[in-house]
């Protein structure tokens, strides 16, 4: 958690560098849009912990924290979101597009897609013989996408081993849950599909760890899908410059960090002290600061490479280059 | 062998049309090959040879049949 | 024992996903009525007996979903082959087709493989209204990452269907409805059934083919309108003019090099399509041509496609729009003429 937080720290911090004074959403080290995990970690390490690299992971348009779980290096990580050709795909992805091939890992930009691969990928490794499951993260808006209703039908009907992980932070953008959602919970919504819906809201990484598991060994036992639903805070808006005035102040003073809950309980329960905490924060800060060090010193990729790569055997259009 | 359709293949009083001849006369077949289509109203069906040999066709494609039409000979 | 058999486009193709779910245990198709049913235009008859429930898998009403998970099993080893019926439905799951299927190889920058096929039943002429009569090429060929096949033919069908499948790449495999050979359209179209050998063998993508050769005139005609050209060829001759028709069979890649060298010889460039003309095949072609070396061309290239209006249910008006044998004819004497 506190690698990821750090990292987004640095990204955030980063992305600003180089865009004022009028904002230039395209210039600097990290252009584009980012959509930042701040305040979501622990839904991240909690259910990814549980995982195996037998398991498939599909994450969405703000995947950092689900990546930096994964295990992807943090360096290739911020190497790809700042377009480097040492990237995880050499800068032809981008913040939203993360690959990550031997993690089993991908995500994408368009609101639910990572549905139907997850169940695809569970599908897959049962045809295989393979105990892997299919996990799909997706944020609470997410869910009344068209996919994320055909996915999870398909899902009950042929029982495979797919959990779909409901990241609630309350906001689709601008808008509140309320607002745009007929139940005020998604893990209701399992009932339609014979799913299980499990529900936790107190944005600990133990809490969802033990509720993956369970939602782990439903499925794996051929039982049909999982809907977990996490409630969650996102502490920076829908992306980078949103200064989310559409939150109730109400409801901003009223918003959780995980890593600072976390890191209380742990020492109020005698795991780590304060000094102990303090260190281990330093030590991944300069862990994470090293990496974007790196990063910031990595070539761009060549420009040519944008003509290579739709398939795998290269056939450039002769007539229109 | 002859080669006919069989009774069963289609409800009484229906009309039936060869629509094709997968393989040409004189051409070798083997048993369980499917040697031609056959159509009634909208479904079609695969026509199975009996038998291995030569296949000589007696009833050519677009022709109406029914059941029991002698529609080729496999030698 | 090799003896000459006769198939239709569709028994061609279907011999060809049947070897290779025969050797390869990855290969599975997946679609809505393919297991008892056999799919809607024949595309998995008698499949579903042969491989079980399992690899011939029925599917709910959901294309977005599908795709989606055809995807997944792709990018996880499996080699699934998406049944996806009408191409006109493509509106309905164009994101997980565009923006999924066909950009997780480059976006990833080649970590990542989808090796899938995507089968379509494309084209009208047999009063299925607007809704279920389009050939929706040019929506597909416009967008990066997939390959396109529309074979004309059973020869072709089957020889491309084998290397779809054998592809590592995401492959879009259009079907013309009336080429088919599936019995509620009527007689097969002679020009589509071919002698096809029973082993298996595979066609480069980016080949086109000169079904006929000529020297007053290039016809480049895809899918059902290669049998209109080749019957415009036909009646045409008759009158002293002698065309060349072009099949490129594959729109991605396409072969501009072969449509330029047989523009270089005729001087006079017709292109036929069932799609709508504008923003189109027809468009792609001449603007090839052109770009490539405008001096080959004597007279100003032609399009016959469908005109940019919905298709239409009555027999009248829908045979009005397609471009038919009479059209292409009309085409060729008006370049000629001038």
């Amino acid at each position: 958690m506190l690698a990821s937080r750090h990292m987004d720290d640095r990204i955030m911090e980063l992305y600003y560098r180089d865009k004022t004074p009028v904002f230039d959403i395209a210039a600097g080290l990290i252009p584009g849009e980012i959509h930042s995990s701040h305040g979501q970690e622990a839904c991240a390490v909690g259910t990814v912990s549980a995982l195996t690299g037998d398991d498939w992971i599909t994450a969405t348009h703000r995947p950092h924290h689900t990546a930096v779980a994964r295990g992807l290096e943090i360096k290739q990580i911020l190497c790809e979101i700042m377009g480097k050709a040492n990237g995880l795909s050499g800068g032809k992805g981008g913040h939203m597009h993360l690959y990550s091939a031997k993690h089993n890992f991908s995500s994408s930009g368009i609101i639910a897609e990572g549905m139907g691969p997850a169940a695809g990928m569970a599908l897959a490794c049962r045809m295989q013989g393979n105990p892997g499951v299919g996990v799909c993260f997706l944020g609470e808006a997410a869910v009344n996408q068209g996919a994320f209703h055909e996915v999870m039908n398909m899902a009950g009907v042929y029982k495979l081993p797919f959990v779909c992980v409901v990241e609630d932070n309350n906001w689709g953008v601008s808008v509140a849950k309320s607002a745009s959602t007929a139940v005020a919970r998604n893990s209701d919504r399992a009932a339609a599909y014979n799913a299980l819906g499990l529900y936790v809201d107190t944005n600990d990484p133990e809490d969802i760890h033990a509720a993956m598991s369970k939602a782990l060994r439903h499925t794996r036992s051929g039982s049909g899908p999982v809907i977990l639903e996490l409630k969650t805070y996102r502490l920076q808006g829908h992306m980078l410059g949103d200064p989310q005035h559409y939150v109730p102040d109400e409801e901003k003073a009223a918003f959780r960090d995980c890593t600072l809950d976390y890191r209380a309980k742990l020492e109020a329960e005698g795991v780590l002290t304060a000094s102990e905490a303090d260190e281990l924060q330093a030590r991944v800060k300069a862990e994470v600061d090293e990496a974007v060090e790196f990063a910031i010193a990595s070539p761009l990729p060549d420009a040519e490479n944008a003509l290579s790569g739709n398939f795998v055997d290269e056939i450039t259009g002769r007539a229109n280059i | 062998m002859k080669v006919t359709i069989p009774n069963d293949q289609w409800d009484e009083g229906k009309e039936g049309v060869i629509v094709t001849w997968i393989y040409g006369d004189g051409a070798e077949v083997e048993v369980g090959d499917v040697i031609c289509e056959l159509m009634v109203e909208k479904i079609q069906s695969d026509f199975v040879a009996p038998a291995s040999g030569v296949l000589r066709i007696l009833v050519e494609a677009d022709s109406t049949v029914e059941p029991g039409d002698h529609v080729a000979d496999i030698e | 024992m090799t003896s000459s058999r006769t198939l239709t486009m569709a028994r061609a193709g279907r011999e060809a996903v049947m070897w290779e779910m025969e050797q390869d245990p990855r290969v599975f198709m997946l679609g809505e009525d393919v297991y008892k049913f056999g799919g809607v235009f024949g595309t998995a008859d008698g499949l579903g007996e042969m491989f079980g429930a399992d690899r011939i898998l029925d599917t709910p009403i959901s294309e977005t979903g599908f795709i989606g998970l055809a995807t997944g099993a792709a990018i996880a080893g499996m080699r699934p082959i998406v049944e996806l019926a009408f191409i006109d439905f493509i509106g309905v799951c164009y994101n997980a087709i565009v923006n999924l299927a066909a950009k997780h190889h480059y976006l990833s920058n080649g970590q990542v493989k989808v090796p899938m096929v995507l089968m379509l039943g494309s084209g009208g002429g047999y009063n299925n209204g607007g809704q279920h009569s389009q050939a929706l090429h040019a929506c597909l060929a416009h967008m990066p990452g997939m390959k396109v096949v529309a074979p004309s033919n059973a020869y072709d069908a089957k020889g491309f269907m084998h290397a779809a499948i054998r592809s590592d790449d995401f492959v879009v495999y259009i079907g013309h409805k009336k080429l088919s050979g599936v019995g509620f359209f009527g007689k097969p179209i002679p020009g589509t059934m071919s002698e096809i050998p029973s082993e298996p063998y595979t066609l480069p993508f980016g080949e086109a083919k000169v079904v006929r050769e000529g020297i007053d005139a290039t016809i480049v005609a895809i899918s059902w309108t290669v049998h209109q050209a080749l019957d415009a060829a036909e009646k045409l001759a008759h009158e002293g003019i002698d065309v060349e028709v072009i099949d490129p069979r594959t729109l991605v890649p396409l072969d501009r090099e072969s449509i330029l060298k047989s523009v270089a010889k005729t001087g006079h460039l017709i292109v036929a399509d069932e799609d709508y003309q504008s923003y189109g095949f027809t468009a792609e072609v001449i603007a090839s041509v052109a770009e490539l070396d405008p001096t080959v061309l004597k007279s100003a290239p032609v399009r016959v496609a469908n005109p940019d209006v919905t298709i239409p249910y009555s027999r009248p008006m829908e045979q009005h729009i397609l471009p038919t044998s009479q059209r292409i004819q009309e085409a060729v004497r008006r370049v000629l003429s001038k």
